[in-house]
């Protein structure tokens, strides 16, 4: 190599060494959280709003005062949605920023790719995906779940199709791990309960159109379709349904079924559609303070991203299990507490001013979230009950609540 | 036979609208000598710069496809002043790389400006037409009928005026079209203002169908991209050939092989064609090695 | 901060190779290969389902590199006769055919759910030892793929293929056959890749189809003429300067305030696309590469 490269390569380095250097003043006296979410890729429509919730959620901790004593300070990654970006992103949160909690994954893969590098670390983990594996693979109890799992909203919808009578339901799953667990989380309940699934299709990403997928499923004549899809997708095939004219119902998960599928679509194509979406009470104050804080941080409603809900909770409850664990604890100590305030057995709180205040009067509480009621189970994992909406008239209308057993 | 022939309608109609960006990309090729891998994004800004105009109150989505495609063909001339022009001499990869960063920075302002939601053009939803089991939807008969449109229009520009003629010339030898004096910067503008127009009704078509998102354009290069090379680099009529046949046989393969080897067929398709007739279906033999 | 450079040079070393692999092709017999993440994905998922079998590691990555290089013959021989722009796209439909395979035959690579859980080298050293481990088996990796490259260029054998990229013609026309060499230079860049593919695999721990998208190869090519093909110089350094831009955008949010962490992303993307653009008009042989054409 002649000199002049060698020079090049060499300050081409140098440069790189010398950046990280300015921007990381080791902030002592404040508890790190990493959030790692989907801003570009694949998550885009959930990602902004996640990490923007992570966002507020810290400044409403610190400006009730810290967790016990000290602040919360945020760095935030964009996982691109692929997990080898995701994992040098978590790399330099963990190496660099130095994280002791990282929130937000949404994409399976992600939080798959991620898990090894937190469980070594020792740090919290906290997701928002389906995929079975995360459960098994969570063999330090570091990693929490926000979502229910694919088999659970499998049954859910299984349930809500038993509720409504439907005899001949058919499935369209968007390929990906998400979305084909979903439908066969529901094929493996409806077929255990001696139904019969009338027919099924895997659907590809990023097509321009979906008719022949559709019309597969069109022609076996199903009363309803549960789909395992996403706002995108979901907004082609049922524009492309509408416009077939045959009546069929659907049952799609809120995420897909979202206000702006009802924004793109408008009030006739979207009647009637079943929207399935964990959630804790009705009308409950920790859903209306996030919605609140929600619609002034991006100007739109709160229930256009179910997954801010979630990432919203992360932050609350952390905030909450430190300041149980008290002054000093260690990261360890903190998690051991993440059960003790989200699950029953305590007085029920629904912001963090409220949970801090009871803690400092050493009692017991449990947080009701935003997003679900938020009581883990034995691998970190939520088992939230199931708000079914039908939307009417272009509004989300609350009409059951379904609830599937923790043990399942 | 029912099932076939909506099969048969899907793919046409997908066809067409793959041929607008097949299309501007072989008319690159086939002067420049270059995968213009910013078509994609040529469309995306095309189908935003309409879902901007249309929200602020431009009704028609005629008229602000118009402007998109105004504010589309000035952005690609100029990126042909700026940067390919100057990429000329280089070997294709460069410009090929260069498109591919303008693609990125034409996304990226995008995203930068209108977030990743997912935007919608205000088109009124229409049942279909149902013949007996076979389904027109209305909407996408306007959209095979603009694409369509679209073509015939470049077609007479290109087989019935001079500026066409010209474009031909140089696109079959540069040299001896120099050496005539045809006038290559005024040819070379027009020509990429024209690909920008093209890319711009491709991203607006494309918008309609399916949802407008920042990766709209880019998700939709490499079937452009094949069916321009199944017909024949540097055939107008080959890519919209190419693009046809491509969507046809995707549709016809599924109740074959499912929704998922769609791509994988296409591609099967392409290989198959190319070890037969290595330039295309109406590529000319001269141009391989 | 170690850690977090180490998990870089990992990611920059698997480029590297991914760019000597390709260097052979398109440097040396200007191969127009645009399927190279067809080969990176064949080496990973060869060596993560064996691994997951119990199969030792050394022989997983052999088998990875070996069955890579292996599954480029039919695409080697079609390269044959095709034209640089109709093998690009030829190629690329090659590379997606082998990802909608790896997603769709679920009952060998679990489709779209991935491969969890692949087992890292060195395990037992723990994952940071593994981790330093693995960046010194790249190093060394790339360096003797790099000497090997080298080596070749400057050999017999290597002018003649330079010739080949040069002036095919006549090299026939003096009787030399350039078809066997083309079809084995392929393999063996595809055979790299794979190599790279199999360190990937251990190093993520999670592999998935969506992991080998067209974009990876993209990121080969910005890397090589960037850095400048033709040159094992140009490979590598054009893999450092990718992973520079790649990671670097990322720091970039700490100086610029008043946008939001939404808007970083996108700001991320207009950097790198605008470096590809300025690199290819105003350092047309790449920033590492000869100073003469």
């Amino acid at each position: 190599m002649d000199r002049r490269s060698l020079l090049k390569l060499s300050s081409a380095a140098a440069a790189l060494q010398m950046l990280p250097g300015f921007v990381f003043a080791q902030a002592t006296g404040s508890f790190r959280v990493g959030s790692l979410c989907p801003v570009t890729g694949a998550g885009s429509p959930y990602g902004p709003g996640m990490q923007q919730a992570i966002r507020m959620a810290v400044d409403e901790v610190n400006a009730a005062g810290g967790a016990a004593g000290v602040k919360l300070e945020l760095f935030s990654e964009d996982s691109q949605t692929k997990p080898d970006a995701a994992v040098l992103a978590a790399k330099k949160l963990i190496e660099v920023n130095k994280v002791q909690a990282l929130l937000g994954t949404w994409a399976s893969g992600v939080t798959l790719a991620v898990m090894p590098l937190t469980d070594a670390a020792g740090i919290i983990e906290m997701n928002t995906s389906g995929a079975p594996a995360i459960s098994t693979l969570d063999t330090k109890d570091l990693v929490w779940r926000y979502q229910a799992t694919n088999d659970r909203f499998g049954q859910a919808f299984a349930e809500i199709c038993k509720k409504n009578g439907y005899k001949r339901p058919a499935t369209m799953a968007f390929n990906n791990a998400s979305g084909l667990g979903n439908t066969q989380g529901f094929t493996k309940a409806w077929e255990a309960a001696g139904g019969k699934v009338v027919a099924h299709v895997t659907y590809e990403p990023n097509r321009p159109s979906y008719r022949s997928e559709l019309q597969k499923i069109l022609d076996a004549k199903p009363d309803v379709i549960v789909t395992g899809s996403y706002l995108p997708d979901t907004t082609i095939i049922l524009r492309e349904w509408f416009q077939s004219g045959t009546p069929v119902k659907w049952i799609m998960p809120g995420w897909a079924a979202s206000p702006d599928l009802v924004k793109a679509l408008g009030n006739e194509v979207t009647e009637g559609i079943i929207s399935v979406d964990s959630v804790s009470n009705e009308k409950s104050k920790s859903y209306a303070h996030y919605d609140e804080l929600y619609t002034k941080a991006t100007g739109k409603s709160g229930s256009t991203n179910v997954y801010a809900a979630m990432t919203y909770d992360m932050v609350v409850v952390l905030a909450l299990a430190i300041e149980a664990a008290g002054p000093g604890a260690t990261t360890e100590q903190v998690n051991a507490k993440i059960r003790e305030v989200g699950n029953p057995g305590g007085t029920p709180v629904f912001t963090f001013a409220e949970g801090k205040a009871l803690l400092a009067k050493k009692e017991k509480i449990n947080y009701e979230g935003a997003s679900s009621k938020l009581d883990f189970d034995k691998y970190g994992d939520v088992t939230p009950d199931f708000g079914v909406y039908v939307i009417e008239k272009g509004e989300f209308v609350r009409k059951d609540v379904v609830s599937i057993p923790p043990g399942v | 036979m029912i099932q076939f022939l909506n099969l048969l309608i899907n793919g046409i109609t997908e066809g067409l609208v793959v041929a607008l960006p097949a299309l501007a990309m072989t008319l690159v090729m086939g002067v420049n000598r270059f995968p213009n891998a910013a078509t994609g994004d040529f469309m995306t800004t095309g189908a935003f710069m309409a879902v901007g105009a249309q929200l602020l109150g431009v009704q028609s989505l005629v008229l602000a496809t118009f402007l998109a495609a105004l504010i589309t063909a000035m952005l690609s001339a100029a990126s042909y002043e700026l940067i390919f022009k100057k990429l000329a001499r280089q070997p294709m990869i460069a410009s090929l790389l260069a498109a591919i960063g303008l693609g990125f920075l034409l996304r990226s302002v995008i995203s930068f400006f209108a977030g990743h939601d997912q935007r919608t053009f205000n088109v009124p939803l229409v049942r279909a037409w149902n013949f007996d089991g076979i389904r027109i939807l209305p909407t996408d008969l306007a959209i095979a009928g603009a694409a369509l449109g679209c073509l015939a229009v470049v077609f007479i520009l290109l087989y019935r005026t001079s500026f066409g003629r010209q474009l031909r010339a140089v696109s079959d030898n540069p040299d001896l079209a120099r050496a005539s004096g045809i006038r290559a910067r005024k040819l070379m503008i027009g020509l990429w203002l024209l690909v920008g127009v093209l890319s711009a009704i491709g991203g607006v078509l494309l918008g309609m169908k399916a949802v407008v998102m920042p990766e709209l354009g880019w998700d939709h290069l490499i079937p452009a991209f094949a069916a321009m090379v199944l017909g024949g680099i540097g055939s107008p009529v080959g890519a919209v050939i190419g693009a046809l046949l491509m969507s046809v046989a995707q549709e016809l393969s599924v109740p074959l092989l499912g929704p998922s080897y769609k791509l994988v067929l296409s591609f099967g398709v392409l290989a198959l064609v190319l070890m037969v007739r290595p330039a295309g279906l109406m590529g000319r033999v001269d141009l391989i090695r | 901060m170690t850690a977090y450079l180490q998990a870089i040079g990992i990611v920059s070393l698997i480029y590297a190779l991914l760019a000597l692999g390709l260097n052979l092709q398109f440097g040396l017999t200007r191969l127009v290969n645009f399927g190279v993440v067809a080969f990176f994905a064949i080496g990973a998922y060869t060596s993560a389902l064996l691994a997951l079998a119990g199969v030792p590691l050394l022989l997983s990555f052999a088998a990875a590199t070996v069955l890579a290089g292996i599954s480029a013959l039919p695409l080697g021989l079609l390269s044959l006769r095709l034209r640089e722009d109709y093998l690009a796209i030829v190629t690329l439909g090659f590379s997606e055919a082998v990802r909608i395979t790896l997603q769709q035959e679920e009952w060998l690579t679990k489709g779209v759910q991935g491969l969890p859980g692949i087992p890292k080298v060195f395990a037992s050293l723990g994952p940071a030892g593994s981790d330093t481990a693995l960046f010194f088996i790249l190093v060394a990796a790339t360096a003797l793929v790099a000497w090997g490259t080298l080596r070749l260029t400057r050999s017999p054998l290597g002018r003649l293929l330079r010739a080949i990229g040069d002036d095919e013609p006549a090299l026939m026309a003096l009787g030399k056959n350039p078809t066997k060499f083309k079809v084995q230079i392929f393999m063996v860049g595809a055979a790299l890749s794979g190599l790279a593919g199999a360190f990937y695999a251990h190093f993520i721990t999670f592999i998935s189809p969506e992991q080998f998208l067209p974009l990876v190869t993209f990121y080969v090519w910005m890397g090589l003429i960037m850095g400048g093909s033709g040159s094992v110089r140009g490979a590598l350094g054009g893999a450092v300067l990718l992973m520079i831009f790649l990671e670097g955008s990322r720091f970039i949010k700490d100086f610029i305030p008043g946008v939001s962490e939404v808007q970083m992303a996108s700001v991320r993307l207009a950097v790198v696309g605008l470096a590809l653009i300025l690199v290819t008009m105003y350092r047309p042989n790449g920033l590492f590469g000869k100073t003469t054409t």
